[in-house]
């Protein structure tokens, strides 16, 4: 089980995850247009090593913008993006290196329709990091054990269920050993009873101290597992806190109002339902 | 009207050499123009604008006009013009390789667009160069696609190998039709040539056939 990681700094302050060592992620002042649309305007927060960070918002906000952004599958107009002491957007900077150490998992799975699913986890090692296909597979094996998937090996995606090639895709973006996790809404291509499976394996990795930056719907998942949510309504930031301020004390009115129309009334009324 | 076929036995030999020479031809043809469609086609959604310019320019033009019109040119102007005396077999070659080269690169583009925008980021979210997620992603998914396209083009490709006959290279049609003038015996020659093309062509046109049913796309 994950630890209560919340604290309070001496000057009253929300201790986070991880504050002890330089974040991993930092968003600064990021701005980013489609044309006349201000997609994401003036974004500045910060992901901790071993945090868990929810985004969160209404469709359209900008959250998945911004996780594109963050591994360079979309340029910025404004701002600086910084992984790990290095500017993403820089044209000196080697992207691809970038992204090595970046697993993303994509909303509509994008697993390799030609390849069978031990191929899929194994052809980044092979590919990107030149590793033997013999410990890539050593590696893929341990994996799908991982995401509960052991069997289904040399199947091909097509035969898989969403979940199932959900959990494939994370064991694909985990093959790469990666040092931070991006999810882009995991769970909203899923059907309602394959959504829990992909929730456990993230859950999981939670666990296990992975640093984790997750697009979501799931409010749930937010609430227990994020150590850290960020609040996104028209490509702005409008609110971050620990889960307990933004689902139960949230400070601005319109992540109140967001919240209510997920039908998120806060845990006391939750509770009443038990009556 | 009576008929002779021993026009066919006495000649048999030299007709199955023409039949060879058809299939060596297209399938050299074939051999080509299947690098050379994939390099029109990564021209042609090339990111540099001139590279994309010069290589619309050369598709379009072999594929707007007609193939026959493409061998005379080869065979008349690119000698008296500049210089470039090739044999008839090259001259065939030559023009059937850029003629078929460009309608490959019209199936290899449209295959290749065809894969949705989301195989490439992942791809490239792994860290792998465009090039990788190309060769690795992105072709390989766009050649099942193209498969049944590019066998009709086979097909296709087979049988106008016949007009190089208009330049004296010794195919099929050629030595048929030469046989035919020598003999007189029209009904048979032209009867024995279409069986031997039929005997050839049908079991690939069964064959594109069930590459179609074989390389319908699941997702």
């Amino acid at each position: 089980m994950k630890q209560p990681r919340e604290g309070t700094n001496v000057d009253g302050a929300p201790a986070r995850v991880g504050d002890a060592q330089e974040p991993i992620l930092v968003f600064e002042r990021v701005r980013k247009n489609y044309g006349d649309l201000l997609a994401l305007d003036n974004v500045t927060f910060k992901l901790n090593r071993g945090e868990v960070a929810c985004l969160i918002g209404p469709s359209g906000s900008g959250k998945s913008t911004l996780l594109r952004c963050a591994n360079a599958l979309e340029t910025i107009d404004g701002g600086r993006i910084i992984f790990e002491g290095i500017d993403v957007a820089s044209s000196s900077t080697n992207v691809r290196k970038l992204r090595q150490r970046m697993g993303m998992v994509f909303q509509n799975f994008e697993l390799f329709p030609h390849l069978t699913v031990l191929h899929n986890i194994t052809i980044g090692s092979t590919v990107v990091l030149g590793m033997s296909m013999r410990d890539a597979t050593i590696r893929a094996v341990e994996l799908l054990r991982k995401v509960g998937l052991p069997e289904k090996a040399s199947e091909h995606p097509a035969a898989l269920s969403g979940g199932q090639q959900q959990r494939v895709a994370i064991a694909r973006a985990l093959a790469m050993e990666p040092d931070v996790m991006l999810f882009d809404e995991p769970t909203s291509a899923l059907d309602p009873e394959t959504i829990g499976e992909v929730l456990s394996v993230m859950k999981r990795l939670a666990d296990e101290g992975m640093t984790m930056l997750v697009v979501t719907h799931e409010m749930d998942f937010a609430k227990r597992v994020a150590d850290w949510v960020v609040v996104f309504d028209k490509g702005a930031l409008i609110e971050e806190g620990p889960p307990s301020q933004i689902f139960d004390n949230p400070l601005v009115p319109r992540t109140r109002s967001f919240l209510s129309h997920l039908g998120w009334h806060g845990e006391s009324i939750v509770e009443g339902d038990g009556r | 009207m009576t008929f002779d076929w021993s026009v066919i036995w006495s000649n048999y030999g030299l007709l199955l050499q023409g039949a060879g020479m058809t299939i060596v031809l297209a399938a050299l043809t074939m051999l080509i123009a299947i690098p050379g469609g994939l390099l029109l086609a990564a021209l042609r959604i090339s990111r540099v604008a001139a590279l994309r310019t010069v290589a619309t320019g050369f598709v379009e033009s072999f594929r707007a006009t007609p193939l026959i019109l493409q061998i005379y040119w080869a065979f008349y102007v690119l000698p008296a013009t500049f210089g470039i005396g090739l044999s008839p077999f090259a001259t065939a070659l030559l023009a059937l390789s850029m003629n078929v080269s460009s309608f490959n690169s019209e199936t290899f583009r449209a295959g290749i667009l065809s894969i949705r925008k989301g195989q490439t980021n992942a791809g490239l979210a792994l860290g792998m160069s465009r090039l990788q997620t190309m060769r690795y992603i992105i072709l390989p998914q766009a050649t099942m696609r193209v498969l049944p396209a590019l066998a009709s083009t086979w097909v296709s490709l087979f049988k106008d190998t016949s007009l190089v006959s208009t330049i004296a290279v010794a195919e099929l049609s050629f030595v048929s039709l030469k046989l035919r003038a020598e003999t007189y015996r029209i009904l048979e020659v032209l009867t024995a040539m279409a069986v031997l093309y039929w005997a050839m062509g049908y079991p690939q046109a069964k064959l594109v056939e069930w590459l179609h049913r074989r390389f319908r796309v699941v997702e």
